[in-house]
C-alpha cells in the first residue's frame, strides 16, 4: 500500500512536473499546425539562431574534451602540489550563477573592462559577439567533462598505462589504445551532458551576446525574444527543438547507462562460470 | 642480464620507502624479494623497471649505468598483482601488444605475430583463450595471460608484483611451480615480490629479505631459514615461539632451565629474548624437562601441532611445537596429559631489536 502510494506521487509529481510542460511545449508548437511551424523555424533568424548554437557546441564542446580529458589525467594519474585547488576550481562554473560568469566576460573584454582598450585597437570583437559567447558557454560547461572522467580515471589506476609503456608503448600510443578505450563510455556521458548544456545555456550568454536578433541569439535566447514579441507559436516551435534536443540526450544517456552496467554484469557472470569450470 | 643496485634510495614526501640499497641479481636467477606490506619491496621493483627514479644511488643492467633509462628502453617484462590485462581487447590482441606498437620497421609481419601469440598462449597452456575477453577467464588464467604478454617482448628480465597475491592458495601452489618450470626452461634474470616466505622459499633461488626500507638478509632459501640474521628475519620467515631468557653468572636460562653458556654477544647478566622455531621444540618425560601440561593437539596432514601451557609461563601464551605425524603416531598424546619440554635449538637476541609491532605476520 505504502509502495503503491509513494509511486504514485512519484508518478504524480512527475507528470505536473515534467510530462505536462513538456507536451504543452508541442502542444503549443503545433497549436497553428504543421505549416505554421516549420515556417517559424525556418524563418532566416531563427535559422541563424540554429546555426550560431550548432557553431557555439562544435567549439566549446571540443575545447572542453580536450581540457576535461587532460584534467581528469593530471588529476587521476600524477601527485602534484595544488592538485586539490585544481579539483576545487574545475566546479567553480557550477558554484557561480551563469549571470555572474557572463558579467565577468564583459568586465574583461567589455568596451571598459581590463582588455577592452587593447581589443578596441586591435579590432577584436569578443563580447556581444560570437567568441564572448563561445567563451560564456566554454565556462559554464567546464566541469561536465572532468568531473564524469576523474573517479573513472583515479578508480582504474595507472597499471594498464604503465603496462603499456613496459611493453614498449609511447606515451602516445599508449592513450590511444590503453586509456582512451577504458574511458570512452564516460566520455562520451560527459560529451553527451556537456552539448546539452551547452545548447541550452542561458543566463551567461544572454548577457555576453547582447541578444542582437539575427546575430547573436542563440536558440534559448530566440526563444525569449519571440515571446516577449508574444510571438508564441514561434517561440514555442523553436523551444521544441531545444526540448526534443534534451529528449535525445536523456535517451543516449540511458543508453550508456544501460549499456555500461550490462557490460560489468556479463563480465562478472562469465568470469564465476570460468572459475566454475576450471 | 645481470641488475645491480648501488646505494639506491628513494623517498615519497617524508616517507623514506628505500634506503642504501645494494643488491646484486646475476643473470638468470630467480630472486624473491620478501617482507611485510610496507617493507619498500614494491618500490624497490619498481626502482629496478624504471616506474620510479631513484633520489640517490644507481641502477645498473649488465653493469651499464640504467638508472635513468625509461621502462621501454629497460626492456624488462612487469607483471601486477591485479593483472592489469587491457579489457577492451581479447586474449589475442593483449599479448599482441607489445608487437604491434613496435615501429614499422622493426613489427614483424601480421602472420608473424599471429605465429607469436600462438606460440605464447600455448606456453601459458590457454591456448583456446584466444578470442576470449579478460573478462571471460578466471584470475589464474588471466595472470597467466599477463605473463605471456609481457613475455612477447622477449624482455631479459621478468619483473612480478606479487603475481599470485590475488588467487587462491591452489591456484597460487599451482602458478608458482609452473613460473619455476617456466624460469629453469626460458632463463630469464626474474625478480618476484611477494609477502609470503612460503612462495619465497618454493620459487626463488634467492631471497632478499626487507624491513623498513632495507635490505634485512640476503642468501638461499634454506639457508635463510636456518641462520637468519637478525631476530626480524627469524620472526618473518616461519612460526617462532618467544620467550625471554635470563642470563645469570654467563649462564641463560629459558624459564627454569639452563640452556648453557651465554653466547659471547650477550655478555653481562640481563634479559634477553629467544626465538624458537616449533620443529626444534622435543616433547619428552616431566622429570628430567621443563614441566608443562599439553592444551591442545591439532593433526594437520604430515605434521602435528602442540600446544603446551609450560609451568610458571602465562596460560594464554602456550608454546607452539611441531612433531611429526610418524612421531605422533608411534606414541600419542592427548589433550591435559603432562609432558617435558626440551629445546633443540634456539637463538638469542638483545630484548630491544625485538619491536612487537613487527610480530610475526601470519
Amino acid at each position: 500500500m505504502a509502495r503503491r502510494f509513494l509511486i504514485g506521487c512519484a508518478l504524480l509529481f512527475m507528470a505536473l512536473f515534467l510530462l505536462i510542460p513538456l507536451l504543452t511545449v508541442f502542444a503549443e508548437a503545433l497549436a497553428k499546425g504543421v505549416a505554421v511551424y516549420f515556417a517559424a523555424i525556418t524563418e532566416p533568424s531563427a535559422l541563424s539562431a540554429i546555426e550560431l548554437t550548432l557553431l557555439v557546441a562544435l567549439v566549446s564542446v571540443p575545447l572542453n574534451l580536450v581540457f576535461g580529458i587532460a584534467a581528469a589525467w593530471a588529476i587521476a594519474k600524477f601527485n602534484f602540489r595544488g592538485k586539490s585547488t585544481l579539483i576545487t576550481l574545475i566546479d567553480l562554473p557550477f558554484a557561480v550563477s551563469p549571470v555572474i560568469a557572463g558579467l565577468m566576460f564583459i568586465l574583461l573584454f567589455g568596451a571598459n573592462g581590463w582588455f577592452g582598450a587593447f581589443l578596441r585597437a586591435h579590432h577584436i570583437k569578443v563580447v556581444f559577439a560570437v567568441p564572448g559567447i563561445v567563451l560564456a558557454t566554454t565556462f559554464v560547461t567546464f566541469p561536465f567533462i572532468a568531473r564524469e572522467l576523474i573517479p573513472v580515471m583515479q578508480a582504474q589506476g595507472n597499471a594498464d598505462e604503465e603496462t603499456a609503456l613496459s611493453l614498449g608503448a609511447t606515451g602516445w600510443q599508449t592513450f590511444w589504445r590503453v586509456t582512451l578505450p577504458n574511458i570512452r563510455w564516460a566520455l562520451l556521458y560527459g560529451v553527451l551532458l556537456c552539448n546539452a548544456r551547452a545548447m541550452g545555456e542561458f543566463g551567461a550568454v544572454s548577457v555576453v551576446s547582447g541578444r542582437v536578433r539575427g546575430v547573436t541569439a542563440t536558440m534559448p535566447l530566440h526563444v525569449e525574444i519571440l515571446y516577449n514579441d508574444y510571438n508564441y507559436t514561434a517561440a514555442f516551435a523553436v523551444a521544441s527543438l531545444l526540448a526534443l534536443l534534451a529528449l535525445l540526450t536523456l535517451v543516449g544517456k540511458s543508453f550508456l547507462e544501460w549499456r555500461q552496467p550490462e557490460l560489468r554484469r556479463t563480465g562478472h557472470a562469465r568470469d564465476r562460470t570460468a572459475r566454475g569450470n576450471q | 642480464m645481470s641488475i645491480q643496485l648501488r646505494g639506491v634510495s628513494k623517498q615519497f614526501g617524508e616517507f623514506a620507502a628505500v634506503e642504501n640499497i645494494d643488491l646484486d641479481v646475476p643473470t638468470g636467477t630467480l630472486m624473491a624479494l620478501l617482507g611485510p606490506s610496507g617493507c619498500g619491496k614494491t618500490t624497490l621493483l619498481r626502482l629496478i623497471a624504471g616506474l620510479e627514479i631513484p633520489d640517490r644511488g644507481e641502477v645498473l643492467f649488465d653493469g651499464k649505468d640504467a638508472t635513468l633509462w625509461s621502462i621501454g628502453e629497460r626492456k624488462v617484462g612487469f607483471v601486477f598483482q591485479n593483472y592489469a590485462l587491457f579489457r577492451h581487447m581479447t586474449v589475442h590482441e593483449n599479448v599482441a601488444f607489445g608487437l604491434k606498437v613496435k615501429r614499422r620497421s622493426e613489427r614483424p609481419a601480421a602472420a608473424e605475430i599471429r605465429k607469436k601469440v600462438q606460440n605464447l598462449l600455448d606456453l601459458v597452456q590457454l591456448g583456446w583463450t584466444h578470442d576470449r575477453f579478460p573478462g571471460q577467464l578466471s584470475g589464474g588464467q588471466r595472470q597467466r595471460i599477463a605473463l605471456a604478454r609481457a613475455m612477447a617482448v622477449d624482455p631479459q628480465v621478468l619483473l612480478l608484483d606479487e603475481p599470485f597475491g590475488a588467487l587462491d592458495s591452489q591456484v597460487r601452489h599451482e602458478l608458482r611451480r609452473w613460473l619455476r618450470r617456466l624460469h629453469d626452461e626460458l632463463h630469464f634474470t626474474s625478480i618476484i615480490v611477494t609477502h609470503d616466505q612460503q612462495e619465497a622459499i618454493e620459487v626463488a633461488d634467492t631471497v632478499a629479505v626487507l624491513n623498513r626500507g632495507r635490505i634485512e638478509q640476503t642468501g638461499i632459501p634454506g639457508e635463510i631459514y636456518d641462520l637468519p640474521s637478525s631476530a626480524f628475519v627469524h620472526r618473518f620467515l616461519g612460526q617462532v615461539n618467544e620467550l625471554p631468557v635470563r642470563v645469570r653468572d654467563g649462564r641463560a636460562f629459558i624459564g627454569p632451565i639452563d640452556i648453557g653458556a651465554a653466547a659471547e654477544t650477550l655478555k653481562g647478566d640481563g634479559e634477553h629474548i629467544a626465538l624458537i622455531r616449533p620443529h626444534e621444540i622435543e616433547i619428552g618425560q616431566p622429570a628430567s624437562n621443563w614441566p608443562g601440561t599439553l592444551v591442545a593437539v591439532r593433526v594437520m596432514g604430515p605434521i602435528v601441532r602442540l600446544e603446551i601451557c609450560a609451568d610458571g609461563q602465562p596460560i594464554h601464551e602456550p608454546l607452539e611445537a611441531e612433531i611429526s605425524r610418524e612421531r605422533f603416531d608411534y606414541q600419542p598424546f592427548t589433550v591435559g596429559q603432562k609432558v617435558g619440554v626440551r629445546f633443540r635449538r634456539w637463538q638469542v637476541y638483545p630484548a630491544a631489536t625485538l619491536p612487537h609491532s613487527n610480530a610475526n605476520p601470519r
